[in-house]
């Protein structure tokens, strides 16, 4: 449905992209918004959780951070800042600008997601295929039985189970193939991207072997066999890309599951990501880190919402422009 | 010309393994085909008449399809089972095929042109610049108009009867000596089936190609065929020339089926004459003949054994083929004929 705006008479590319932007702009406006009055209507305050403070000093504050001033004036502060691109500094940390926190965080958590998307694309794709090639035989079977596992488990008991497994295999080997924890190098980002992209991967699997299934017999797949075209070929230009469809289709919103996901998954391992901020800034109701981050979080994932959208035109002719 | 059909078939049997038991779906078929000559096989849905073709292409689902019996050989070499003639596949080369639903049967994510330039790049090494040379080149011969634009659009950009067309270009690519056509024209509308029955006979003139039609569309058999092999419950029943089966049908079956094509004469106060009940379960096929508990002359023995070919005629000339049928009323100690059996020319 949603690709019916495609089809707009009039309408070209360039176009659609600008409706798109603009409503992605709209809802991370909305997400802000929502996200701001939510925030103000938990008990408590930002000023109220360490120190006694005197009523002088938090007046003060409050006058140094507006939270004296009404709500609907913060609201209309928060929002030119935001504009501006300024997300404000954090309540509890010292001295630290939100941007900074994201600008340091951000791509740590950013690789760790894309990683693991890649993963959860590439192996749901390939094991999705496998399945269904081997329908009803043992390899079906298994990999079936592995898919519900990896749906049915919490992902923090998937990485907690990896890095016992990292640390026996450690210790048989007596060297160390691959860290259990921490961050730094490629090898740190193995194990959790591949945690972290489980369950998607699992998910993905199903539905790339439920439609997988619907073209091995189709009528196309049977005229290419008429043609006397190589299993290879009818596999990977008959089968693969039209089968491939309804994976990219979900692709956008879960890499939203893998990037909320992330917050786990980032703690388990240890991983200096986002996420830690995002946890720690709700329990400590740090305003604008909670701000800035569900707004950051919210923009990019409508942002790769877009894109996946727009990949899925280059696939599909049928939803090209002309 | 050698005595050896283009392609022969013979005795093939194939039957699907299903959670409700064994369909035997194909019952010891054989036919024939020569260089330039179109045989249409005709039967209602399920006769086994797209099996039969498909299994020859080696297009069955296996499993649950299974070839148990047969032979199918293409001047002379065998290729059931493996579509092979000195390790090359003869589909797409040696055999084309068109299907009944040209909206479904291509690729909707490939350009019309790449998916008719598909057989030459496997099976002849073109290059891709000279097979979308040569794909514009078979979709103008296909009566396309603007082959060049129409060659880089996707099959959703076509209506069907095009699309049937673009089918068409890509079955006889590589110039096939034979061209299967699973009800080509069945999904279409009439006019557009009559320019589709066109184009196949004005290719066949121009490439001498053999044809295997198969339809359940009388008018289109009388309009195509030279030869027809009727089908009823996984078996032929009737086989011969065009005419040995419009004018001088010998089995019940194909008179009932003559006597159910509507007609188009107010004077003859016709009405449509179906033929009363259904076909046999083809999980248990009676032992006899499939027919018998339809047929009007059915006899004790007919539900019991099932007939042999026997031969109506010779064939007149050379390449028009024996008649035969599969009926009892045929055999030579039945001197009682129902009179309907011999239609006068």
């Amino acid at each position: 449905m949603r690709f019916t705006l495609l089809m707009w008479p009039g309408g070209g590319m360039a176009w659609y992209v600008c409706k798109r932007l603009l409503q992605g702009v709209l809802t991370v406006w909305f997400i802000a918004t929502a996200t701001f009055f939510a925030m103000h209507n938990v008990p408590g305050d930002p000023l109220l959780n360490d120190r006694a403070m005197t009523p002088a000093i938090r007046a003060n504050l409050e006058a140094r951070y507006g939270l004296d001033q009404p709500l609907l004036n913060q609201y209309l502060i928060y929002l030119g800042n935001l504009a501006r691109g300024d997300f404000g500094i954090s309540f509890t940390q010292e001295n630290r600008q939100v941007n900074d926190i994201i600008r340091e965080h951000f791509p740590v958590s950013a690789t760790l997601g894309i990683l693991a998307v890649v993963f959860a694309a590439a192996g749901g794709v390939l094991w999705g295929a496998l399945t269904a090639l081997y329908r009803n035989r043992l390899p079906d079977y298994l990999i079936m039985f592995l898919v519900i596992l990896g749906i049915s488990v919490p992902s923090f008991v998937v990485a907690a189970l990896s890095q016992l497994g990292l640390v026996s295999l450690n210790n048989l080997t007596g060297r160390s193939l691959l860290p259990v924890a921490g961050w730094g190098s490629v090898y740190h980002m193995l194990a959790p991207a591949l945690v972290l992209g489980l369950s998607t991967m699992a998910y993905l699997t199903r539905l790339m072997r439920s439609s997988m299934l619907e073209i091995i017999d189709s009528d196309f797949v049977r005229t290419a066999r008429s043609k006397g075209v190589p299993p290879a070929l009818i596999f990977s230009r008959h089968q693969l890309r039209n089968a491939i469809l309804p994976v990219v289709t979900v692709l956008g919103p879960q890499i939203a599951v893998i990037t909320t996901g992330g917050f786990v998954v980032e703690l388990v391992f240890a991983i200096p990501g986002l996420g830690r901020f995002f946890v720690e800034a709700v329990q400590q109701l740090d305003y604008t880190v909670i701000m800035g981050t569900t707004v950051f979080y919210g923009a990019f994932l409508v942002f790769m919402v877009i894109v996946v959208d727009l990949l899925y035109g280059v696939i599909d002719p049928r939803v090209r422009l002309q | 010309m050698s005595a050896a059909p283009l392609l022969s078939v013979e005795d093939l049997h194939v039957e699907f393994s299903t959670h409700g038991g064994t369909v035997q779906a194909v019952r010891g078929v054989n036919f024939a085909v020569d260089a330039g000559r179109t045989l249409a096989i005709v039967g209602e849905s399920g006769c086994g008449k797209s099996v039969s073709v498909q299994s020859v292409m080696g297009l069955i689902p296996i499993p649950p399809g299974r070839i148990s019996a047969g032979s199918a050989r293409l001047r002379g070499v065998e290729i059931l089972g493996n579509n092979l003639i000195d390790g090359r596949d003869v589909r797409g080369a040696e055999i084309g095929m068109i299907f009944q639903d040209p909206m479904t049967s291509l690729n909707p994510t490939m350009t019309i042109g790449a998916q008719i330039a598909e057989p030459l790049r496997v099976h002849r090494g073109y290059g891709a610049g000279r097979a979308r040379e040569e794909a514009i080149r078979l979709l103008d011969s296909c009566r396309i108009p603007e082959a060049r634009k129409r060659a880089g659009q996707y099959p959703f950009e076509f209506s069907g009867g095009m699309l049937q067309r673009a089918m068409i270009a890509m079955a006889i690519s590589c110039k096939p000596a034979l061209l299967i056509a699973d009800e080509p024209t069945t999904a279409l509308d009439v006019t557009i089936q009559s320019q589709i029955l066109d184009l196949m006979r004005e290719l066949q003139g121009e490439t001498g190609m053999a044809i295997i039609l198969i339809t359940h569309d009388l008018g289109v058999v009388a309009r195509m065929a030279d030869e027809v092999a009727v089908m009823y419950a996984g078996k032929i029943v009737e086989h011969g020339s065009v005419d040995d089966i419009f004018y001088r049908s010998a089995h019940p079956y194909t008179c009932g089926l003559r006597s159910a094509m509507p007609v188009n004469d107010r004077s003859r106060h016709a009405e449509l004459k179906p033929i009363e009940g259904r076909p046999p379960d083809l999980f248990a096929p009676p032992p006899g003949c499939g027919y018998a508990p339809r047929c009007p002359h059915a006899m004790q023995l007919c539900g019991r054994e099932h007939p042999p070919e026997f031969a109506i005629g010779p064939g007149r000339t050379r390449p028009d083929p024996a008649h035969y049928s599969r009926c009892w009323l045929h055999h030579e100690l039945n001197r009682q004929r129902p009179p309907e059996l011999h239609f006068r020319e």
